[in-house]
Order: C-alpha cells, then sequence, then structure tokens
C-alpha cells in the first residue's frame, strides 16, 4: 500500500511536469489521503507516557 | 527576489530528494529495513517536495506552499507518534542511532525544518505569479529547477519499488525483517 502512495505521488509529479495543473494535485490529494488513512491504521499502539 | 525564491524552491526539492536518498543509503548501510511508520515518513517527505515541484513548474503561488506545509504536518504527526512511542525511560527504541538521533526523531525535526524554510520563503515570495502564463512559467523551467524536479521524481520511484519489494501489494508487518519478494526469490 505504501507503494502505492509513493507511485501515485510520483505519477501526479509527472503529470505536473506535462502541465496539468489540476490532474496533479487531484493525484496530490488521492496519495495524501491515502496515506493519512494508512498512518490511522498504524497507529494502534498505547503511548506509554506516565512513568 | 523572484529569482532568489525560485531557488529556494529547487533547493527544498533537491533537499527533500537528497533526505530520501540518505534513507536509502542508511537502510542499505546498516541494513536496516524501514518500519511501516518510517515508510509513511518518507511518503511526508515526498508530499512536501510536490509542492515545491509546483512552484518551480507553474510559478510560485500560495496554494503550492499549503500543499507542502500540509506534507510537512502529515510528516509531524508520523514522526511524533513514533517519537512517543519510545519516549518513556527504559523503552527499547527502533532501529540504531545516527549522530545521536534515531531517524524518527530527525524526521521530527526536519518536518519542523520544513515549516520553517516554507515561512522564509513565503515572506519573500512577494505577490503570486498568477499573471504568468504557462508558456512563460514553462519557459523558467529548466537549470538547476529542472534538475531538483527530476531528482525528486527518481528518489520517489525508488522508494515506490522499495516499498513494493519490502511490503508486496498488501500490508508490511510490523517489524519487517527480510523482504517480501525475497519469498519469491530462488534462494
Amino acid at each position: 500500500m505504501t507503494g502505492l502512495i509513493f507511485l501515485a505521488a510520483a505519477i501526479a509529479m509527472m503529470t505536473a511536469l506535462a502541465g496539468y495543473r489540476g490532474v496533479a494535485i487531484g493525484l496530490f490529494g488521492v496519495s495524501a489521503v491515502a496515506a493519512v488513512l494508512w498512518l490511522d491504521r498504524y497507529m494502534t499502539e498505547p503511548l506509554k507516557l506516565s512513568f | 527576489m523572484g529569482q532568489l525564491v525560485r531557488l529556494g524552491n529547487a533547493a527544498g526539492a533537491a533537499a527533500i530528494a537528497v533526505i530520501l536518498l540518505i534513507a536509502f543509503g542508511l537502510q542499505f548501510g546498516l541494513k536496516e529495513l524501514p518500519c511501516p511508520l518510517c515508510n509513511l515518513q518518507r511518503a511526508a517527505f515526498v508530499l512536501c517536495g510536490f509542492g515545491f515541484l509546483l512552484n518551480l513548474r507553474f510559478g510560485i503561488q500560495p496554494l503550492h506552499y499549503g500543499l507542502t506545509l500540509l506534507g510537512a504536518l502529515f510528516g509531524l504527526v508520523a514522526s511524533g507518534f513514533q517519537a512517543l512511542l519510545y519516549i518513556a525511560p527504559g523503552t527499547a527504541a527502533h532501529g540504531a542511532p545516527v549522530l545521536g538521533l534515531h531517524l524518527y526523531t530527525w524526521s521530527l525535526l526536519l518536518s519542523f525544518a520544513v515549516i520553517a524554510f516554507v515561512a522564509v520563503l513565503m515572506i519573500f515570495s512577494g505577490r503570486p505569479e498568477h499573471h504568468n502564463t504557462d508558456h512563460q512559467t514553462a519557459l523558467r523551467f529548466r537549470g538547476v529547477s529542472r534538475l531538483a524536479a527530476y531528482l525528486l521524481i527518481a528518489a520517489t520511484l525508488a522508494n515506490a519499488a522499495n516499498s513494493f519489494l519490502l511490503c508486496g501489494p498488501a500490508e508490511c508487518s510490523d517489524n519487517p525483517t527480510s523482504y517480501w519478494i525475497s519469498k519469491y526469490l530462488p534462494s
């Protein structure tokens, strides 16, 4: 899944270089939302903050 | 001043690419495979680099800086969470320290640095370059700017390949000890 996030970001960058800013920002949004959802999936371990 | 800000954005994109390449170097040098949170911190840097790249290609605009700041905030959350996981005394940390700090701590500091850097660039940016045509901005996208953009894209694609080889198409283990692809390679 992280590989797909990187891939979407790379395609967004290449799309931007080709001059399609709207599409690039859309792809950026997709990869950013996927990254946030994936982070939420891994933020399960409880923090041991009191010692 | 515009030239200086453009150079700053090129330096930002190149710095993000160098950070990603250093992470690669440490991965192979120290033979430590990145954990899922570590990979997400790398993704955060890629998201930061995207805003710099848009500034180089389409001209300086607040929207592009906003995207970089969102990437940096994501990096702060991912690295901050991992730093807090190991903050209690006696808790085993993840990975070997580099120059006295663990990589997630470096990631936390670098995310703050990106925010500070963008703040400085925004102060010196002046008015947005909305008035320029795409042809004008495309003409200025050459030399160092183009090199920095290509370097960033290459580093992002390398990370995509690395993540796929490490985790495969699905979920990565919390503490990977071998590459996913190694299961399918003859030993």
